[in-house]
């Protein structure tokens, strides 16, 4: 009966917190519409240029190359990975090689080589973390600053450049006035959504960031699930880089400093616990619309950037700080 | 006795939790200088009173008397200002620090807002001295032996000059030997008038330590007694004697062959060389103490952890089994122990919960097929009566009984041959476990095998064809139900009788 008494109080607090998180997921998910809303609204107000389409564009351009990211890094907090902080360097190997191998192999299969070659560090980082059980954030660090030391050798610490105009231009283009980028981006959103919420990988993923335990007991491939997630982040962060460069047409191994950052920054603005075992793509997106455009009226009111970074820091305190204590007076 | 012999006395102490009457006015009085034993079947309650004696938990009513005076303990910390101090079977030190720095943790001397370092190792070596251990303070803790390790803990909380030591389990992983100086120790702080409550299985010990002995059983105090005179015997009568109520009767059912079969399984830690073997349309039990390596040969067996010897069987094939999907596919699947921790994910639906093991088999290019999945969780949810019916909840929103049906629905979508319960009752109420049995009843009923791992003896006794008793990793041959009682299998389980 010690037992029981024991397995007893410990479910009237799980359901304690459940009620608590419901609450939580509820206000986190119409706060954030609300926010966009109101961000919308008072951008509308406060600039004459905030509401162009010109404008528009440009945020969903900047969202774009972040978002593919935002996409990847969604699987790896919901798997309960954390943060995947070998972004920079994915991307930097995504870009530089998109670029270089042109020359060599022609511009779709350097693009592919790209792409590819990223996700292969996304396998080292998804065995280590996954099979070895290295700490995520050590993990990604490490191997992050060993990719971004052999591609800073690989090109000299110089600027690669593009020499392949037509993939530029088809990277730049626009459908129905709609960038390229953006539609890959879309596409991408899609796919991640699919794979999250109706694939059979998506329920691993998030079985194995709920209660790894249980999940291994539930015949769930554990470990495997938990270095895909770091796969499919550094394939999209490659495949970032290499957008990322054909859009420039030049690419330097530091391109990609900072977009780690703003992906863990949209994905738990957008409420994906941080705990792993909860959140969805388009929560992510959401959180991304929002830091996107808030910078945006930033930029437009020309708030200075040291302020900038003051706002969003603040932003994602605030997101975790909800988040922990939704959970902690549930558990109290 | 008179009131200012008694270090402490509990009176009338009821403890209920949702569902379950841990402890039901009980009556507890330990006098200093005096060791006194609490023993009890797993589940008697004695945790459950310790943790109340410590602060962890508030009785539901009744009154705690330290030193003749009445207090109320909140936390842990109250209990330790009073002077009650408990050492755990998993000991609370920290194995990077040095032996003084581990007896002082929290409260080493200080002088000009700096450790005193010198005068903490004198002091440790004093308590160390006092107590006879010869243990250099100066030594890394993580460096010594468990025994000693143990001793650091003992003269941790001697040095606090307590009124009351309760000691969990001191000897489970000791030698003979390390027990004798161990028992030294105890008897030595009995003389400097600390009242010491000595918690354990080992009836032998037991007796030959203790003053006093107190029996608990299904959350009531039974009796006090002096301990000479007490055979280990009458104590284990005392410690089962109850009435079988809450229990489904396991149907006769068609024997059939043997469907699964374990020889030789070691772990190279908690158990070694168990072998049995399970017939279709059989229920065999799986008894012993807690921590006799029960656990731990289901989720050997299951791929949750490694084999390092033996062979298990199905159908007379030997099969490897290095992970639970290669265990599920071979027929074998295991429902654990723990729910909150191996059984359930919290934040997923009942429906979710119970298709995770077969997600695969009702996907279509990758797409988990809502209808497939609807129907199997209905059914499911259905066959064993899930209540509320409704497979969209929150599994963490259902009652812990129903929280059960859904992890062993969970693995029967997976079609097995040899289906594995641990503790399938713990912490359910009394509804819901004799719905349980009859689940597994009708689960063998259509052929299948089943061990069923429990405590309960009452539950072990009921429902199983025939059981099997573990002592200290290792395994006696299975013996029939009707050469069983509650007395034989603690004699067994406690070493009283030689397996």
């Amino acid at each position: 009966m010690s037992e029981a008494s024991i397995a007893a109080p410990a479910s009237a607090k799980d359901s304690r917190f459940n009620r608590g998180n419901r609450f939580a997921q509820f206000a986190s998910r119409g706060a954030l519409i609300v926010a966009i809303l109101a961000a919308l609204l008072y951008g509308s107000m406060a600039s004459p240029v905030f509401f162009t389409s010109g404008n528009l564009v440009n945020i969903l351009t900047s969202m774009a190359l972040v978002g593919i990211v935002v996409v990847g890094m969604t699987f790896v907090l919901v798997v309960g990975g954390m943060a995947e902080l070998s972004v920079p360097a994915t991307i930097a190997c995504g870009a530089i090689l998109a670029l270089s191998l042109q020359p060599e192999i022609g511009p779709v299969a350097a693009f592919a080589v790209a792409v590819l070659l990223a996700g292969l560090c996304g396998l080292v980082n998804g065995i280590l973390i996954g099979y070895v059980g290295v700490n995520p954030i050590i993990a990604t660090l490490s191997v992050g600053t060993i990719v971004l030391g052999i591609v800073q050798a690989a090109v000299g610490g110089v600027i690669v450049y593009g020499t392949d105009p037509e993939t530029a231009a088809l990277v730049k283009g626009r459908v129905l006035g709609v960038p390229v980028i953006v539609l890959v981006f879309v596409a991408i959103a899609l796919i991640g959504n699919f794979v999250l919420a109706r694939s059979f990988w998506g329920r691993w993923t998030k079985a194995t960031g709920g209660n790894y335990r249980a999940a291994e007991a539930s015949a769930v491939p554990v470990r495997a699930v938990k270095a895909g997630a770091f796969v499919i982040t550094a394939l999209c962060s490659g495949l970032s880089g290499a957008l990322l460069g054909l859009t420039l047409q030049s690419a330097r191994p530091l391109v990609g400093t900072g977009y780690e950052f703003s992906a863990i920054t949209a994905v738990v603005v957008g409420g994906v616990s941080i705990m792993g075992g909860f959140g969805s793509i388009p929560r992510s997106i959401a959180g991304l619309t929002f830091v996107q455009i808030l910078t945006n009226i930033m930029v437009l009111q020309g708030v200075r950037t040291p302020m900038q970074g003051f706002v969003l820091g603040l932003l994602i305190a605030l997101a975790v700080a909800l988040d922990a204590a939704f959970r902690k007076r549930g558990v109290a | 006795m008179s009131p200012s012999d008694c270090a402490l006395t509990m009176r009338g102490i009821t403890k209920t939790f949702p569902g379950v009457k841990a402890l039901s006015n009980v009556n507890f009085t330990v006098r200093y200088g005096t060791i006194h034993a609490v023993v009890g079947e797993n589940g008697a309650g004695k945790s459950t009173l310790m943790k109340i004696l410590s602060g962890t938990y508030m009785p539901t009513s009744g009154t705690t008397e330290i030193a003749g005076a009445e207090v109320r303990m909140r936390k842990p910390a109250d209990a330790q200002k009073l002077g009650i101090r408990m050492v755990h079977q998993e000991l609370n030190l920290v194995p990077d620090l040095s032996v003084a720095e581990n007896v002082y943790l929290g409260r080493m001397p200080r002088r000009w807002g700096m450790i005193d370092k010198a005068a903490m190792v004198r002091n440790a070596a004093a308590v160390l001295t006092q107590l006879g251990a010869s243990i250099d303070p100066r030594a890394r803790l993580g460096d010594l032996p468990i025994s000693q390790q143990q001793l650091v803990e003992i003269a941790k909380a001697y040095s606090a000059d307590p009124r009351v030591i309760v000691l969990d389990e001191p000897t489970s992983s000791l030698s003979d030997h390390e027990t004798a100086a161990l028992f030294a120790i105890l008897r030595r702080m009995r003389d400097k008038g600390i009242a010491i409550i000595y918690i354990s299985h080992r009836l032998k010990e037991v007796l030959e330590i203790a003053d006093e002995v107190t029996i608990l059983r299904d959350g009531n105090m039974i009796e006090t007694r002096p301990a000479h005179g007490v055979t280990a015997g009458e104590m284990i009568k005392l410690m089962v004697g109850r009435d079988v109520t809450d229990i489904f009767p396991k149907s006769p059912s068609v024997i059939g062959d043997v469907v699964f079969k374990v020889s030789g399984l070691s772990d190279g830690q908690n158990f070694e060389n168990v072998s049995f073997d399970v017939r279709a349309g059989e229920i065999l039990g799986l008894t012993g103490l807690v921590g006799a390596g029960r656990t731990e040969v289901a989720k050997a067996i299951f791929g949750l952890a490694r084999l390092t010897a033996g062979q298990i069987e199905i159908h007379g094939r030997p099969v490897k089994i290095g992970s639970p999907a290669a265990a599920g596919k071979a027929g074998v699947v295991y429902v654990p122990e723990d729910r909150k921790l191996d059984g359930i994910i919290p934040a997923m639906t009942v429906r979710d919960n119970i298709i995770l093991p077969i997600l695969r088999q009702i996907c279509k290019l990758g797409r988990i097929s809502t209808q497939q999945d609807r129907a199997l969780a209905a059914r499911y949810a259905k066959d064993l009566s899930i209540i509320p019916s409704d497979p969209q909840r929150r599994i963490d929103l259902l009652s812990v009984g129903n929280q059960q049906k859904a992890v062993i629905s969970k693995w029967l979508s997976a079609n097995p041959s040899v289906l594995i319960l641990d503790e399938p009752t713990r912490g359910v109420d009394v509804g819901a476990k004799a719905e349980i049995h009859r689940i597994v009843g009708e689960l063998v009923a259509g052929g299948m095998a089943v061990v069923m791992i429990s405590s309960e003896l009452p539950e072990i006794l009921g429902v199983c064809d025939r059981v099997i008793v573990m002592r200290e990793g290792r395994a006696c041959p299975a013996l029939d139900r009707a050469s069983l009682n509650d007395e034989r299998i603690m004699a067994l389980a406690t070493g009283e009788e030689a397996a």
